[in-house]
């Protein structure tokens, strides 16, 4: 029932109008006499319309002061003002009913302030209300961002939480929380302390909400509460209170966190002021949010143990590989002595038989080995421990060594082996050993796969890139230059089907080809070749042709001026025979680009000078690490500027720095690049 | 008679090591694990030492630095054998003061030419 207080002296229009308030079903009350008790009593009664008759001593102050009070109850202050009768103090009221009343104009008159209060009401709870959606929606959006920025499930739940506590302010929260793992959570945010009934009960409740979801369904996880982790939050401002069992009837809200078929818990909210249809949706809208970042989540975790496990098993595999040789070495050993000492003769004279099949026993050995040196070759390939010695060199005394080295099996074969080398051929950076490796695992292949009376050519050129075959290119080249040495070795053997070429190079290939099985071998020798070219900067074309033969052509780049020295990583300055060009290569340990000081260069440069008589030293700053861009900044450019080093060749490769890019591009301007 | 310490576990690998070596006019002492090995070395005084690297006891690293940071046996040349070609290995070997490193199996004439460089 509204209700109007009448403010006035006790004249007989007054408690007329009182009376004819009172008919109409709405309750009314007569002021106190004391006229400083009034607002006092206007607190207390909560009028939705407060009457003042202007007659009223002090009206004015007390019109004033009334309006001021309940402006925001928005209660409604009507005069009573004699016709006629004007007044400055009008505006502070909402109206006016002339004296003598009308009873009629009056009941109608209050009447629509009643509903006039009631509307601005309704508009107040509705501004408020807006205000309360728009934060949530702030909130969401923040969140959702916030959401998208983490894969880390716990750092997500907390987000949620905090979000709900943001929109909702509840007064509890309890979530639980699966993971594949077994590693279940149960996570209590509240603003004060949960005694221990408390949480238990509420973990109990998630629990069983959690099984009453999958009624009938088998659950995806289990629930055993026993040893489960609590991850309890109080907001540190509240501990003096606690919440005890009776937190169970405050309102709450439920939901399963999930998306599609991921299921990843259960949360539920509880707060002692009802939820609204608003708070339900913004619940829904947040539990659900977080859900599609638990699925990336879940997924990316998986990913990343699968990863694990697969980097353990390739490391487990070539530690296997690494042993297993180590192991079959070690008895090929004393075999090996044997044989040679029976040889020699020295443990007693032997027939000529006896010596032939100790020599063959004697050649299995050293092939085994072979095989036995391609396995660790291989792994240690993988794993990035093979050492190469690069330095200058040419190729022509490897590949003389090569062809001496096959000349008797591939007579007894009564195969011709031909040499062609081009006059001049220009040096290489590489290291000459491995290259010898490549060279001799193809010729091997050739011979095996060439039928008695056969040819192999074995020839190297100088080429332009333009002049490769790209089609027949094994793998792509990594870094075009200019001019490569060309090797290659042809032959007239049973060749190779097209589709076959790019299996020869993977490991093992001759295991799994049943049809090339009775040649021998395990197909080691191609796969490493292949990666032994990679580390030269090379490349590798096949061409064949069935029953016709192959041509195993292998192209090393060659370095554009002869005067280029490369100092690799390993021999920084400590090798007499290298120097000239500053090599740091991507993988150099920081200590190494660190140990490149301003003396070193210096001495560098004296290096170059004794080598070269004139000018032209190069410095080749491939690929510069992040690591080491402070120093490149400080010592290397500062050094390169001075003028000692003005006849300086710069090969930027790449720079990553941007200072660095600019500085050197400077340089590089300037010496003409 | 030029006096070679040779340590190594595998028996068979020194027993033929050592004909060779005899034959070749060497007078040879031999011992099976670490700590024989660097018994030997000690109170022999040979002139030249073939050592293992994975053996019982002390590991071949160990006695070869042992013996090279000892100033009465620092100028005995040393050759580490080993069946494990690592990278690492040579690294350690080198650190060690070794003076030779061959991977096994070798061939003798190896031995004998990393012989002749120090005898």
């Amino acid at each position: 029932m509204s209700k109007v207080l009448i403010i006035s002296q006790l004249t007989n229009s007054c408690r007329e109008i009182f009376e004819e308030i009172k008919k109409n079903e709405i309750e009314c009350m007569l002021s106190e006499q004391n006229p400083d008790n009034i607002l006092l009593q206007v607190e207390q009664y909560c009028p939705d319309i407060v009457l003042i008759d202007t007659d009223f001593e002090n009206c004015e102050i007390i019109t004033k002061q009334v309006r001021t009070k309940t402006m925001p109850q928005n209660v409604q202050v009507l005069l009573l003002l004699e016709k006629d009768k004007n007044i400055d103090f009008l505006n502070f009221a909402d109206g006016y009913i002339s004296t003598p009343v009308c009873k009629n104009i009056l009941i109608h008159t209050i009447n629509s302030h009643i509903k006039i209060k009631k509307s601005l009401e309704q508009l107040g709870e509705n501004n408020r209300e807006l205000a309360r959606s728009l934060y949530q929606l702030n909130v969401l959006y923040n969140t959702s961002s916030q959401f998208a920025g983490t894969l880390d499930k716990d750092k997500l739940y907390n987000i949620m939480l905090e979000a709900l506590e943001k929109t909702l302010s509840f007064d509890i929260s309890c979530a639980l929380v699966f993971s594949a793992t077994g590693n279940n959570k149960i996570f209590i945010n509240s603003l004060c302390e949960p005694t221990e009934s408390l949480k238990e009960a509420l973990s109990l409740r998630v629990a069983l909400e959690y099984k009453n979801i999958f009624e009938n369904q088998p659950l995806p996880y289990k629930t055993n509460l026993e040893g489960i982790e609590i991850i309890q939050n109080v907001k540190p401002s509240h501990i003096q209170n606690i919440f005890d069992l009776r937190a169970l009837n405050y309102d709450s809200l439920f939901a399963p966190i999930k998306v599609g078929d991921h299921f990843f818990g259960v949360i539920e909210l509880f707060r002692n002021i009802p939820f609204t249809k608003e708070d339900v949706t913004c619940f829904q809208t947040i539990v659900h949010q977080v859900a599609l970042p638990l699925r990336s989540a879940t997924l990316y975790e998986e990913i990343k143990n699968t990863n694990v496990k697969l980097e353990k098993l390739e490391r487990l595999k070539s530690d296997f590989v690494s042993i297993v040789s180590h192991e079959l070495r070690t008895p090929l050993t004393p075999i090996n002595n044997s044989l040679e000492i029976v040889l020699s003769g020295q443990a007693g004279e032997i027939s000529d038989d006896a010596k032939n099949f100790i020599n063959m026993a004697k050649r299995n050995v050293s092939r085994l080995s072979g095989i036995i040196e391609d396995l660790l070759d291989l792994s240690r390939v993988q794993t990035g421990k093979l050492d190469y010695k690069y330095k200058i060199t040419s190729l022509t005394p490897s590949l003389e060594l090569i062809q001496k080295t096959f000349e008797q099996v591939a007579s007894e074969k009564n195969i011709n082996v031909t040499l062609n080398i081009q006059d001049n051929l220009p040096d290489v950076y590489a290291d000459s050993h491995r290259i010898e490796q490549i060279i001799s695992n193809l010729v091997t292949n050739a011979l095996k796969f060439t039928p008695k009376g056969g040819k192999i050519e074995i020839s190297a050129n100088v080429v332009n890139d333009s002049e490769i075959d790209k089609n027949l290119l094994v793998m792509p080249i990594c870094k075009p230059s200019g001019n490569y040495i060309k090797v290659s070795v042809k032959d007239t053997g049973i060749g190779i089907k097209k589709e076959d070429i790019p299996k020869i190079f993977e490991k093992f290939s001759q295991i799994e080809n049943s049809l090339t099985r009775n040649i021998g071998g395990v197909g080691l020798g191609l796969s490493i070749t292949k990666q032994l070219l990679d580390a030269h900067l090379g490349a590798i074309t096949v061409s064949s042709k069935e029953n016709e033969g192959s041509d195993f052509s292998f192209y090393i780049p060659l370095v554009d001026k002869q005067k280029m020295f490369i100092m690799d990583a390993n021999h920084a300055f400590s090798s007499s025979d290298e120097t000239g060009i500053l090599h740091i290569r991507e993988n150099s340990p920081c200590n190494f680009i660190e140990k490149i000081s301003q003396d070193n260069l210096i001495k560098l440069t004296k290096k170059s000078k004794e080598f070269k008589s004139d000018k032209d030293y190069y410095a080749l700053l491939p690929e510069t690490p992040l690591s080491a861009l402070d120093f490149m900044e400080k010592t290397i450019l500062d050094e390169f500027k001075k003028p000692q080093w003005q006849n300086c060749d710069i090969v930027l490769k790449k720079a990553h720095s941007k200072a660095d890019g600019k500085e050197l591009s400077k340089i590089i301007e300037k010496i003409n690049i | 008679m030029k006096k070679i310490l040779i340590v190594d576990d595998e028996k068979d690998i020194v027993e033929t090591l050592a004909f060779m070596l005899k034959t070749k006019g060497f007078e040879c002492i031999c011992a099976y694990d670490g700590e024989e090995g660097l018994k030997l070395a000690k109170e022999c005084s040979p002139d030249l030492i073939i050592l293992d690297v994975m053996m019982p006891k002390i590991n071949g690293y160990k006695i070869c630095r042992l013996l090279k940071y000892d100033s009465k046996y620092k100028n005995i040349p040393i050759i580490m054998v080993t069946a494990r070609s690592q990278e690492e290995d040579k690294v350690i070997g080198e650190e060690t003061g070794a003076n030779e490193y061959i991977t096994k199996p070798f061939e003798f004439s190896d031995i004998i030419e990393a012989i002749n460089r120090y005898i």
